[in-house]
């Protein structure tokens, strides 16, 4: 059992969801999530990011349009579909129940890896 | 010290280090790999690229003079590198309810492939990932969406035709690591900025980083030999017609520089015009670096090889057992395969052919526009100064080259799938072609106009100075050995006999024979012309100078009718009637180039080899002849006598050449010759002094009878007593000739 490997499952499955809750603020710029989950102290690379996104927007939870920027090409700014939010809503609703079962499960001071990998 | 390069990436200028661009270019592509199963997979790198661009630009706008190995390796390590999301990525896939199948066999990376080069408009470009040699034939095969191994072993059967094309394709195309990011080489454009006509030159100039008064020079050079070398015909060498030191050449190819290559219009379009020279080094530069490794991948491509034979043995296998069970659905699978491969076969054929049917079009007005060009020199001797010459330079440059340069353009552009301007182009050259039509048309009518109406034939008669000779040997005088000097391989065109400032020699000539009436020989001259009226063409036959002369037996025809400029060619033309007296004999040479009639038949005007002279003569009194062959005229007609002037027989003349009897018995047969004409001889000779004798005892009756001795009637006695003795050598002495001794000979082997 690799302790990082764990690690990163535990952050890998929660990734998409927190995306979405970024994209679902409001129009965005793919880099301006990845200041925003630097800022909640959750890294992730720009190089997962891109693909995740396009796999998103394949599966229509998120539609892109070219905005003009002042510098160079125009960039691709991504907003939520109403079926993305949908999707978003589920991925809430099994959060809060994951996240409440979670803290009932941490409490009696008894971590265990296994429930969360679950995921 | 470092190399900078500039590259134009995802729409901007870099300049870049050239090892901070190797390692970008190592980190694409290990992207690329990545992601190579992944269906948004050209859509994910863009946007990475994009990005990376975009921090390129942030730190170039913070100062830095250009992109380094550690900004670039900053930049990848906050992308993350493929390793870093390694593992990652089945776990979101699976998260997205399995819509990826994971499918690692070569079919569907041919489909993702495909759907790479389907991304964009499909262009040509070296497969980078899937080379063995220079990335030509995969990258043949994703264009046209066919499995690479076919164009591979294609190419391997048709090692031979294929190896230029493969090299040029090598060169010219650029491989695909040049589309995941910008080129490094440089792009040949037309300068703008630097232009004296399109540009075009000093586009070149940049390209190969000389300056732009080098190839302008180079395209200038032709135009100044044109000027000085104009009275040469030199210039009309045919087979240079596309090299730059042909005048016509270096406009086409200039001109087609001019359609095809396109403007540098952006920032970016100037840098990649300017950028790394392109020079041999770089060129073996490209090659080295793509041979490398060259022997591993060809390895890899046998062992692919073989494992797809063998795949292709153990589906087959299988399918062969199950054959006696399940026949129909084998068949069906069968014949579904063998189909796709027949349609694959049809396509490749239908391309093909399209190929062949353009090229054949192309050759053809090509060969058009060459034969043209080399009637240019006599032109001013056909048309008319003013419309007639406008519309032939109309017909010559729009209805025959324009398409050409169209055409090739056409196929230039569809291949590096230009799409500027397409629209424009295409009216102008449609345009252009159809004014050429209208040209045609008018050049053709306006022509036609000039030759409606024929002479009234006049026959002459031409004096000769001793029309009484024995033979006639008919020969050409005047005549060098070649006629139109433009004599080369390419193009075997001699219409008139030769060329000055102003006059041309046409060969149009016709020589018949008959049987004389007289006992003396007779030449008559008929000279026919057209014209635009009954009075031009009568005018035009009177003008006709033709020059036949007689030194003794020889009667000699001048190479040809001289046209002048003014008068322009008619479609002139003579008959030479040699009127035989019978007994006399004739030979004509076959110098005379009776191959060589010109003319121009607009107006169905009887031109054909029987008709030449229906028209004026009654052809039941011609003789049939063939040059070089002597006759003799008889009461019956033309008679040949011997084979003394064809080469043939030439040979056997000299005993030394027949191998057919031994050295011995061919000397026995000579002595035996010999003899018998030694026996004629004498005989001969004994006649002659017979007659010499009589003619003695003539004159003695002669001066008894006369009374006084005067001067004059002793003149007149003796012309009269020498000329009759003289006739009589002249003929003996044509028998004992010694050349003559030859030519007896081999008559009396033909009759043995």
């Amino acid at each position: 059992m690799d302790i990082q490997n764990t690690q990163s499952q535990m952050r890998k499955g929660v990734l998409e969801f927190c995306i979405l809750s970024v994209i679902r603020q409001g129009e965005v710029y793919p880099s301006d999530i990845v200041d925003k989950m630097k800022a909640a102290n959750l890294n992730i690379f720009e190089g997962t990011l891109y693909p995740l996104l396009t796999r998103l927007k394949n599966a229509e939870y998120l539609t892109y349009r070219w905005v003009e920027s002042n510098s160079g090409p125009p960039r691709k700014y991504f907003v939520m579909t109403d079926k993305g939010l949908a999707f978003y809503e589920e991925l809430e609703k099994t959060w809060k129940e994951l996240a409440d079962a979670v803290h009932l499960l941490t409490q009696p001071a008894t971590p265990t890896s296994n429930s969360n990998q679950q995921l | 010290m470092k190399k900078v390069i500039n590259i134009n990436f995802q729409g901007r200028v870099v300049p870049i280090e050239e090892t901070a661009y190797d390692i970008l270019k190592q980190y694409v592509e290990a992207l690329r790999r990545f992601f190579a199963n992944e269906e948004g997979k050209e859509e994910i790198i863009n946007d990475i690229e994009s990005r990376i661009a975009e921090l390129f630009a942030e730190t170039l706008k913070k100062g830095s003079i250009c992109i380094t190995d550690i900004d670039v390796n900053n930049i990848i390590s906050s992308m993350g590198r493929p390793e870093d999301f390694d593992g990652e990525e089945e776990n979101v896939k699976t998260q997205l309810g399995g819509e990826q199948k994971k499918q690692d066999n070569s079919n569907y990376h041919q489909q993702a492939d495909q759907q790479q080069y389907n991304g964009g408009p499909r262009r040509l470009f070296r497969d980078e990932n899937h080379k063995v040699l220079g990335g030509v034939c995969s990258g043949i095969a994703n264009y046209f969406g066919i499995d690479r191994i076919i164009i591979r072993i294609l190419a391997i059967i048709f090692f031979g035709i294929m190896l230029i094309p493969y090299l040029i394709v090598w060169i010219a195309v650029p491989s695909s690591a040049t589309k995941v990011i910008g080129s490094p080489r440089k792009r040949l454009f037309r300068d703008m900025d630097d232009k004296i006509l399109a540009g075009v030159a000093s586009g070149l100039g940049n390209y190969f980083g000389v300056s732009a008064w080098i190839p302008r020079v180079i395209f200038l050079i032709p135009f100044l030999s044109f000027v000085t070398r104009w009275s040469h015909w030199g210039l009309f060498d045919f087979p240079q017609l596309l090299s730059l030191s042909f005048s016509p050449g270096a406009t086409i190819i200039y001109i087609i520089l001019w359609l095809i290559l396109p403007e540098a219009i952006t920032s970016a379009d100037k840098l990649e015009m300017k950028g790394q020279p392109v020079d041999l080094n770089t060129i073996k530069q490209t090659i080295q670096s793509d041979m490398e490794g060259f022997s591993g991948r060809a390895k890899k491509f046998g062992e692919e090889l073989t494992e797809k034979v063998q795949e292709f043995g153990k589906e087959f296998a299988p399918k062969a057992q199950q054959f006696s069970t399940e026949a129909a659905y084998a068949a069906r699978r069968g014949s579904r395969g063998l189909g796709d491969i027949i349609a694959l076969i049809a396509k490749i054929f239908a391309y093909f052919i399209l190929g062949v049917v353009l090229f054949s079009i192309i050759a053809t007005l090509f060969g058009i526009g060459v034969v043209c060009l080399g009637l240019l020199p006599i032109k001013d001797f056909i048309i008319y100064d003013g419309w007639q010459n406008v519309f032939a330079w109309g017909t010559l440059v729009l209805f025959i080259w324009v398409p050409v340069i169209g055409i090739i353009t056409w196929i230039i552009r569809k291949l590096i799938k230009a799409k500027r301007n397409s629209f424009i182009l295409r009216s102008t050259f449609i345009a252009l072609n159809v004014l050429g039509w209208v040209c045609l048309i008018s050049l053709i009518a306006s022509i036609s106009k000039d030759f409606k109406y024929a002479n009234n034939p006049v026959e002459e008669n031409v004096t000769l100075a001793n029309a009484k000779v024995a033979k006639l040997e008919v020969r050409l005088s005047g005549y060098d050995g070649k006629y139109y000097k433009n004599h080369n391989r390419w193009l075997d065109f001699e219409p008139f006999a030769g060329f000055t400032e102003d006059t041309a020699y046409v060969p149009n000539t016709r020589v018949r024979i008959i049987k004389s009436k007289t006992d003396s020989f007779q030449v008559t001259v008929l000279k026919m012309s057209e014209g635009e009226t009954k009075a031009q063409a009568n005018n035009l036959a009177e003008k006709i100078t033709y020059n036949i002369t007689q030194t003794d037996s020889i009667l000699a025809l001048y190479k040809g009718i001289t046209i002048n400029k003014t008068d322009k060619f008619r479609n002139q033309r003579i008959i030479i009637t040699i009127a035989v007296p019978v007994g006399k004999r004739i030979m004509i040479d076959d110098k005379i180039s009776w191959k060589h009639n010109v003319h121009f038949g607009f107006n169905n005007n009887n031109w054909n080899d029987e008709r030449w002279n229906r028209n004026y003569y009654n052809q039941d009194e011609d003789e049939d002849w063939e040059a070089n062959n002597e006759y003799v005229m008889t009461v019956k007609g033309l008679e040949r006598i011997g084979r003394s002037g064809s080469k043939y027989n030439y040979k056997n003349n000299h005993g030394s050449d027949n191998d057919d009897k031994n050295p011995e018995e061919l000397r026995q047969e000579l002595e035996q010759r010999q003899r018998e004409l030694d026996e004629e001889k004498r005989q001969l000779q004994n006649g002659i002094q017979e007659k010499l004798r009589q003619i003695d005892e003539d004159k003695r009756k002669l001066e008894k009878t006369i009374d006084s001795p005067a001067v004059k009637t002793y003149r007149y006695q003796k012309t009269v007593s020498t000329t009759k003795p003289a006739n009589c050598i002249q003929n003996a002495s044509d028998v004992f000739e010694e050349d003559m001794l030859p030519s007896r000979l081999s008559s009396y082997r033909v009759a043995g």
